[in-house]
């Protein structure tokens, strides 16, 4: 191995052709070096290793509130200029920024899981074919979501700022773990004598895929609507889990969308505090948002199959399981009520359709 | 008509979904990986229709739902124009190797460096800390325009993403940790018409990205035994090498399914290789090509500092070749061997000209 000691006299051999030994070397001009905004630094590693967000240090962490560069120059480095520019349309960083994605990154990458290895499949046993249907149900509707999540986000990235890359960076943590929601839930569902089910509606996807005017629109959806739901459909799945392939998937998953959920609330929490007169657009959002959520429940699909795991089964569906669902709903929307409260976003659960109002639910049409 | 209320009475069931599920009866089995994507390629579920008429995201195999929207914004939709047959492989291979920048890399192993060595070790990581992503937001963009039925191959392009941003910041972390810092970027991949960003087409794309550029850069990463001064810079090029494989399979693999799939669309393919040959030397974003800022900095570095200049550019001639050279193979291993033999391809005048 070369060190510093003795850099300028090993190297490791390449063996070199007559020819290349020959070759004329040109002089070299050297105008790359000497050119920095600010040299000299030194970032050690600390207890969790060497961090992306413990680079940010000196000019490096330095981040803007606008980046107009529409180039792949690197922050804090010296920009080319004059180059055409890449497709990048997200400037600001009220539109993209949440403080907490360089640490997420980092801890996306640790908590990294592998549903081929991380789950013992062969621990699987068979079921009644009622529950069997209605979980492969679930994990249908499920994979769905997680298609949808990776195309709403992987539609966005490439048009975000290099000047904010640790939320780059971190959105390709989430589309990884969207991709393995996805794969997880498939092979739940072709594994255990089951296949997949019936296509869910399309409502909230819908939505979530032509928001395609602004990034924070979007994360409102996915964040508050879609994903929230989702956590709490895998809290509830986990409760009721019939084996310990099923358990560990939860559990995987539900770290996932963790992360997730805290990078989305923490950002319109970013956005909210900067521009405030984003508030009108997210509450639009979150409108219009629950009116597809509403369409999408009034689908029966989703709902009898969740009975049905709950239940122990279509005759537990009737009454317990259905009863756990709507209990589930309603912890859906406590946590939405929250985070709109953490937010100091005006909702309250008047407002909402009355199919996520307890009370109101027995008058909600069908 | 379902029931919402409990007002003691049990609720009424519709449960005509039951009726509509797909395939019944799957049982994949776990083999010696564990259960793998290719594992769960059974029946029904192992198909994969030559053009997709799945608009609403719905997973292979499900159940169509009369009604639904065409909500997905799918421009990929023919099968050849992004399969490949070994992905389910890739995948998997790159889920069980992804690894952390932050712990993987033995970071106390860095030393300070003669100065003229860290200034072109930072040159570098500066060039590729801009570069790598174009390698994660170019794929990403066309995972969101690609039918979710191929979806094995939409899994691999995720996980290069994914690759591609530890990469990123990789190579940040080296310009950053050792007295050193963050030097001038290249512009090596903006939106020239050519280049990675533009394509209009995938295996276009695939072409670029693929198998030129990232063939070029990981026969740099292998070699970076040769360029590395401690551990932890061995490290780093060992494990972006073993990800750029992958990435760089994916373009072969693609390429070849293509040739023996698509055979109308062979000579628009020689076209793209055409044009990815004529920049592979003079390309900013090879790394050993003929911008100096970058072939200057790679020649310090195999040379062992400034005064081993000589000695390094002939290693850096030495690797210009290697790199024409591996080219030459992933292509003939694509099926478009014959473009070597009869005169079409201009590699070998290239090779005469690799001192230049
Ligand atoms: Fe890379
Ligand atoms: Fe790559």
């Amino acid at each position: 191995m070369a060190t510093a000691k003795d850099a300028d006299r090993v190297r490791p051999a390449l063996t070199l052709t007559k020819e290349e030994l020959e070759v004329e070397v040109p002089e070299p001009r050297l105008n790359w070096m000497n050119q920095w905004r600010e040299w000299g630094v030194r970032v050690r590693p600390g207890n969790k290793g060497l961090t992306l967000g413990s680079l940010n240090v000196g000019l490096y962490g330095e981040i803007p509130m606008n980046w107009p560069d529409r180039s792949r120059n690197p922050r804090g480095a010296i920009g080319v200029t004059g180059t055409p520019p890449v497709a990048i349309q997200i400037k600001d960083k009220v539109d993209l920024w949440a403080p907490c994605a360089a640490d997420l990154y980092e801890e996306a990458i640790q908590r990294r899981w592998a549903p081929a290895t991380d789950v013992d499949w062969k621990a699987i046993h068979p079921l009644p074919e009622d529950i069997e249907r209605a979980i492969c149900q679930v994990c249908t509707e499920i994979c769905q979501y997680a298609i949808i999540d990776v195309e709403v986000i992987t539609s966005w990235q490439h048009q975000m700022a290099y000047g904010y890359h640790e939320v780059k960076q971190f959105l390709a943590t989430t589309t990884l773990d969207a991709t393995r929601r996805h794969e997880a839930f498939r092979k739940r569902a072709l594994v255990n004598g089951g296949g997949l089910g019936y296509e869910g509606p399309c409502q909230v996807s819908r939505l979530l895929l032509e928001s395609s005017g602004g990034w924070t629109e979007t994360v409102t959806g996915l964040i508050l609507i879609r994903a929230l739901f989702t956590q709490v459909m895998i809290r509830y799945l986990n409760r009721f889990a019939y084996n310990g392939v099923e358990r560990k998937i939860y559990e995987c998953v539900t770290q996932d969308f963790a992360r997730l959920i805290t990078y989305g609330v923490e950002h319109i929490k970013y956005a909210l505090a900067h521009a405030p007169d984003k508030q009108g657009s997210i509450l639009t959002t979150l409108a219009i948002g629950f009116r597809m959520f509403n369409r999408d429940l009034r689908d029966p699909v989703l709902r009898e199959a969740l009975a049905i795991v709950f239940g122990g089964g279509i005759a537990g569906a009737r009454n317990e399981g259905m009863l756990v669902f709507y209990e589930m709903l309603d912890e859906y929307v406590q946590e939405l009520l929250d985070a709109c409260q953490y937010l100091r976003l005006p909702v309250s659960i008047e407002q909402l359709p009355k199919v996520f109002q307890k009370d109101q639910r027995h008058s909600a049409e069908n | 008509m379902d029931q919402q209320t409990h007002n003691g009475a049990e609720f009424e069931l519709d449960l005509g979904w039951m009726e509509k599920q797909g395939e019944w009866n799957t049982h994949a089995e776990p083999s010696k990986n564990g259960l793998t994507l290719a594992d769960i390629q059974v029946g029904f579920y192992a198909d994969t229709p030559e053009e997709s008429r799945n608009l609403s995201g719905r997973p292979r195999g499900a159940v169509p739902r009369p009604g639904s929207m065409p909500i997905g914004n799918y421009t990929v939709r023919t099968k050849s124009e992004i399969w490949l047959e070994n992905a389910s492989f890739l995948y998997e291979e790159a889920l069980q190797r992804q690894w952390s920048s932050a712990t993987d890399i033995p970071w106390d192993t860095i030393e300070p460096l003669p100065d003229d060595v860290e200034q072109a070790q930072c040159q570098m990581a500066t060039f590729l800390t801009e570069v790598e992503f174009v390698a994660g937001d170019v794929p990403s963009r066309w995972v969101s325009k690609t039918s979710p039925d191929f979806y094995e191959a939409r899994n691999v392009l995720m996980a290069q993403v994914m690759d591609e941003s530890r990469h990123m910041d990789v190579f940040r972390k080296r310009a950053l940790v050792n007295g050193g810092g963050l030097m001038r970027a290249t512009g090596a991949t903006a939106g020239f018409v050519g280049g990675i960003d533009l394509a209009r087409d995938f295996t276009e794309m695939s072409s670029r990205l693929h198998l030129s550029g990232e063939g070029a850069v990981l026969t740099i990463f292998r070699m970076g035994e040769l360029m590395a001064y401690n551990d932890a810079e061995k490290a780093i090029y060992r494990l972006c090498a073993q990800d750029e494989a992958r990435h760089v399979a994916f373009g072969v693999m693609h390429m070849r399914y293509m040739a023996a799939n698509a055979p109308e669309r062979r000579e628009e393919i020689e076209s793209y290789l055409d044009e990815a040959e004529a920049g592979m030397l003079t390309d900013a974003a090879n790394p050993a090509g003929q911008l100096n800022q970058t072939s200057e900095s790679l020649s310090i570095m195999l040379g062992g500092g400034r005064k081993y200049f000589d000695e390094g550019f002939r290693k850096l001639v030495s690797i210009r070749k290697r790199q024409l050279q591996e080219y030459q193979k992933r292509v003939t291993s694509a099926g478009f061997g014959d473009r070597f033999k009869n005169g079409r391809s201009r590699l070998g005048q290239m090779m005469a000209n690799v001192a230049n």
